[in-house]
């Protein structure tokens, strides 16, 4: 074991592109007012093919989240593209049963982890477009640590570790024989989705497969359609698989993928890791009362689950945003989320034409946003149009990923004790005055508890895990709330800054699951729809199928 | 008599079978491996969270329950809500249903005119230049995969040669006024409908130019011809009317394509229809979705075979009249 220095070339390549694409599109300006332009129009293109030519043709500006080497190539020879890389939230990890043997055995999961060439499966799938990693969470978090016990690639130092532990060969099978059994050890397989759902993904599994048969460990892939995939990760029938998650900048994720209390059916500790120091030190995380406690649980953590690997973490995928530099500027590339996600706010107020400001940008919608409603709108294309219809309390800061005001111009956490010897958190707001709402009405904290008090009452599932312990809201003027939780947690300043809902829409809806809002024409403003905002643009049409088109809201708070 | 009783005959039997593809509808989804109500039940959720979402869809009552609820609602026409967007079916599908049907009726239209008149063409022409090249492209066309010809298509017109919009059904966004309307929907119709005619008219060429061959070797083309009638007359009026039953009941067959749409088609050129929809449905294991998709490509498969028994009463006098000679 050795601190982690692996990243070889092509890595180095890929992370200075990183951060070349930063400084290159560093005619961004991240100032926190917009919008700077008149109107977006987000056509739908779904085929990737068709998304590639629309974007050579000049049919888009913005072309988010390119995914395929090649397209990546043809987009460099157009000398009006600007391509921007950054850090993501992605992860893509090897996971271990570890309630099974051999599994269970630290070194048995050292071993394989030092087999994986990550620089290899890296060029060999890729063509060099991902970037290695082996850290629990990725480096674009605030909360990412750095110098943790790692295991690179060194097959001799693995052979050694399994010698070491007794795994020697069996001259007859010329199979590792298990020291506990003293027979050679069983199959071992490694799940997969199929080629034809996910080709790097199974390819990936067979090289692994390989690269431990090199080690004389039987190990073999096994594809197989992902809803069983999936079902069986749920039932716990597996030895290995690999899969990805998409991570948030929060380090919470480290609590739910690895304490102990998550390990159930369908559960998300799918390794099964029972480790009471890591979950003592997990729960000091959950339960932090503030940054500080929270930054020192979660390097604790880290360093713990680097010698443990409950999952090998192999690569993730960087954020590459393309934009027509002869059209379009201002855009800001952010690490965690590129420079044209949604949750990137700084380039919704930033970008304009390439010349003066106004205009109309044209961005690609990968996908149908099928559902505009805020309360059961879960997928990235739903929220790529919601997100800018809706501004948060808080805002991330594009460079340092930490939380900074925006409607609210601050904050206080503080404790309170919902019952006698018991501690909860009570979060108070200040807002920001002369917030409007995008049909004119004024955005106050009786918002803020209407909305908190409907997701909690309605019991609605994307929400009801940040809300449920919320105990009650006050509003003492129309610019404070303070909302009180149950439990003491940091992590429930977050809890409190939902998608807020105005009231005197949502106070009739009988039915949240089934109520079309981008459908309702406004009862009292023409032209808009009951999907109401405070965000920098109005949802001005939607023609399924077909494209979105967004205009610039003209009372937005935060206008240049 | 006797045609309203085979009719009748024909209703009887359509109902069966649009109710055994009802049942088969509800086995089969619950018999792929997998978890549906994954789909809808994050394992984050409270465990009054999942139960409430199961209850919402109705899983949490016995199969048999469901299946019963099920046929009354295929009945009514109450297709259900998605677990993927949580809207009704029924809508979705609305929103799609008349893309696919500009779009499959036109290319169907196109590919079954083009490929008869071409296979009539070329059978009297047998082998001739003519007959060769357009037999060899008409096969060429049929054996390589769709999805190859359409990206070939997509990048020739879409990029080489931009004249032609590669994705949707209308521009975004769409202009003013009605004609510009039309020709904007016409114009991103070349394309789609276009690739799915070069696709397609092989099969329909060949099959009739072989047909058409078999009829030319029959004794009363041999007759006509020594009537001395004028060898365009013998190809239409003759040869062409034999050959049309066996291309009616093809046609029929291949008419409910106008509710299921064509998944590569709509896939590449991002056309907004039910193709998509179901595949997307039975990949995110959407139970209502897939069910509705289903049971409406059931409902037109039925109808349209009814509909070609209907017209070989009409075509055939042994179904009119009966064996006994007596209407």
């Amino acid at each position: 074991m050795r601190s982690k220095k692996f990243f070889l070339p092509i890595a180095i390549c890929l992370i200075l592109a990183v951060t070349y694409g930063t400084v290159t599109a560093g005619q961004a300006e991240s100032e926190p007012y917009g919008p700077q332009i008149n109107q977006i129009i987000m056509p739908i293109i779904k085929d990737l093919d068709a998304q590639l030519i629309a974007f050579m043709r000049g049919d888009i500006d913005v072309y988010p989240g390119l995914s395929r080497p090649s397209d990546l190539d043809t987009v460099k020879k157009n000398p009006n593209a600007e391509i921007t890389m950054n850090y993501g939230f992605h992860m893509f990890y090897l996971c271990y049963n570890m309630r099974r043997d051999p599994l269970e055995a630290d070194v048995f999961r050292q071993a394989v982890a030092h087999v994986i060439d990550r620089d290899n499966i890296i060029q060999t799938l890729f063509e060099g477009y991902m970037l290695p990693l082996s850290a629990f969470l990725p480096p674009s978090s605030s909360y990412y640590k750095d110098d943790v016990p790692s295991f690179p690639y060194d097959p001799e130092k693995a052979k050694k570790l399994l010698d070491e532990a007794g795994y020697t060969i069996d001259s007859a099978t010329g199979i590792r024989i298990d020291p506990e059994t003293g027979e050679p050890l069983r199959k071992i397989t490694i799940l997969t989705p199929t080629y034809e759902m996910a080709a790097s993904s199974a390819e990936l599994g067979k090289i692994i497969a390989e690269a431990c048969q090199g080690i004389n460990l039987p190990v073999e892939p096994e594809p197989m359609d992902f809803p069983v995939m999936v079902d069986k990760i749920d039932l716990r029938e597996f030895d290995m698989y690999v899969l990805a998650w998409e991570l948030n900048r929060l380090p919470t994720p480290l609590y739910h993928f690895f304490h102990s209390s998550e390990d159930f059916e369908a559960g998300y500790n799918n390794p099964g890791i029972r480790d009471p120091e890591l979950d003592k030190v997990l729960e000091e995380l959950y339960y932090a009362p503030n940054v500080e406690v929270a930054k020192k649980a979660a390097d604790k953590a880290q360093v713990i689950l680097a010698e443990k690997q409950p999952y090998t973490v192999l690569y993730s995928r960087p954020y590459m945003d393309v934009f027509r530099k002869d059209r379009v500027t201002g855009y800001v590339p952010m690490h965690g989320y590129g420079a044209a996600n949604y949750n990137n706010n700084w380039t919704t107020l930033n970008i304009r034409p390439s010349e003066g400001t106004g205009g109309t940008i044209r961005w690609l919608l990968p996908e149908e946003p099928k559902v505009l409603n805020p309360c059961t709108a879960s997928t990235a294309y739903e929220w790529e149009v919601l997100g800018r219809l809706y501004d948060g309390l808080m805002a991330v800061h594009p460079e340092t990923m930490e939380d900074i005001p925006w409607m609210a111009k601050g904050w206080e956490i503080g404790t309170w004790e919902p019952e006698p010897g018991k501690t909860g958190t009570v979060i108070t707001w200040y807002l920001e005055e002369g917030i409007k709402w995008q049909d004119t009405t004024a955005f106050t904290s009786k918002d803020i508890k209407f909305t908190i008090e409907y997701l909690r009452d309605n019991k609605v599932p994307n929400y009801i895990a940040m809300v449920e312990d919320v105990v009650k809201v006050e509003t003492p003027n129309d610019y404070t709330a303070k909302v009180y939780f149950s439990t003491e947690s940091y992590w429930h300043l977050y809890g409190a800054d939902a998608n807020f809902l105005p009231e005197w829409i949502w106070k009739d809806v009988k039915d949240y699951k089934t109520f079309e809002p981008w459908l309702e024409a406004h009862p009292e403003v023409p032209g808009l729809t009951k999907l109401v905002g405070h965000g920098p643009f109005i949802l001005d049409q939607y023609k399924v199928g077909e494209y979105v088109r967004l205009k610039k809201n003209p009372i937005y708070w935060k206008l240049p | 008599m006797v045609y309203s009783r085979y009719l009748l005959k024909r209703l009887i039997y359509a109902l069966m079978v649009l109710f055994i593809i009802i049942t088969f509808n509800f086995i089969i989804f619950r018999l792929i491996p997998g978890d549906a109500t994954k789909m809808i039940i994050d394992p984050k959720f409270t465990s009054e969270a999942k139960a409430e979402l199961k209850r919402e869809f109705g899983l949490h009552e016995p199969t048999h329950v469901q299946y019963i609820k099920y046929v009354g609602n295929m009945i009514k026409f109450d297709l259900g809500i998605s677990f993927s967007t949580g809207r009704f079916v029924i809508n979705e599908l609305k929103e799609r249903l008349p893309n696919t049907m500009v779009l499959f009726l036109t290319s169907f239209v196109l590919t079954v005119v083009i490929g008869i008149s071409i296979g009539v063409y070329t059978a009297s022409k047998q082998g001739t230049f003519s007959d060769g090249f357009v037999t060899g492209a008409g096969l060429f066309t049929y054996a390589v995969p769709a999805f190859w010809i359409q990206l070939l298509l997509l990048m020739l017109f879409g990029y080489y040669i931009p004249i032609l919009p590669v994705h949707g059904t209308i521009s975004a966004p769409q202009p003013y006024g009605l004609f510009l309307q039309i020709l904007d929907r016409v114009h991103h119709l070349i394309l789609p409908a276009g690739s799915n005619v070069i696709v397609g008219f092989g099969s329909w060429a060949l099959y009739t130019r072989n047909t058409m061959l078999e009829a030319l070797d029959q004794d009363y083309i041999v007759t006509a011809k020594a009537k001395g009638l004028k060898e365009n007359i013998i190809l239409r009026h003759h040869a062409l009317r034999s050959v049309l039953p066996p291309i009616i009941t093809l046609v029929f067959g291949a008419l409910p394509g106008v509710v299921s749409g064509a998944v590569i088609t709509e896939t590449i050129f991002s056309w907004h229809g039910v193709g998509k929809y179901l595949t997307d449905a039975i990949m995110m294991q959407d139970y209502p979705a897939a069910q509705g998709a289903f049971y409406l490509i059931a409902l037109a498969v039925v109808v349209c075979n009814f509909a070609a028994d209907i017209i070989y009463g009409f075509v055939d006098p042994r179904i009119r009249i009966g064996e006994g000679g007596k209407e």
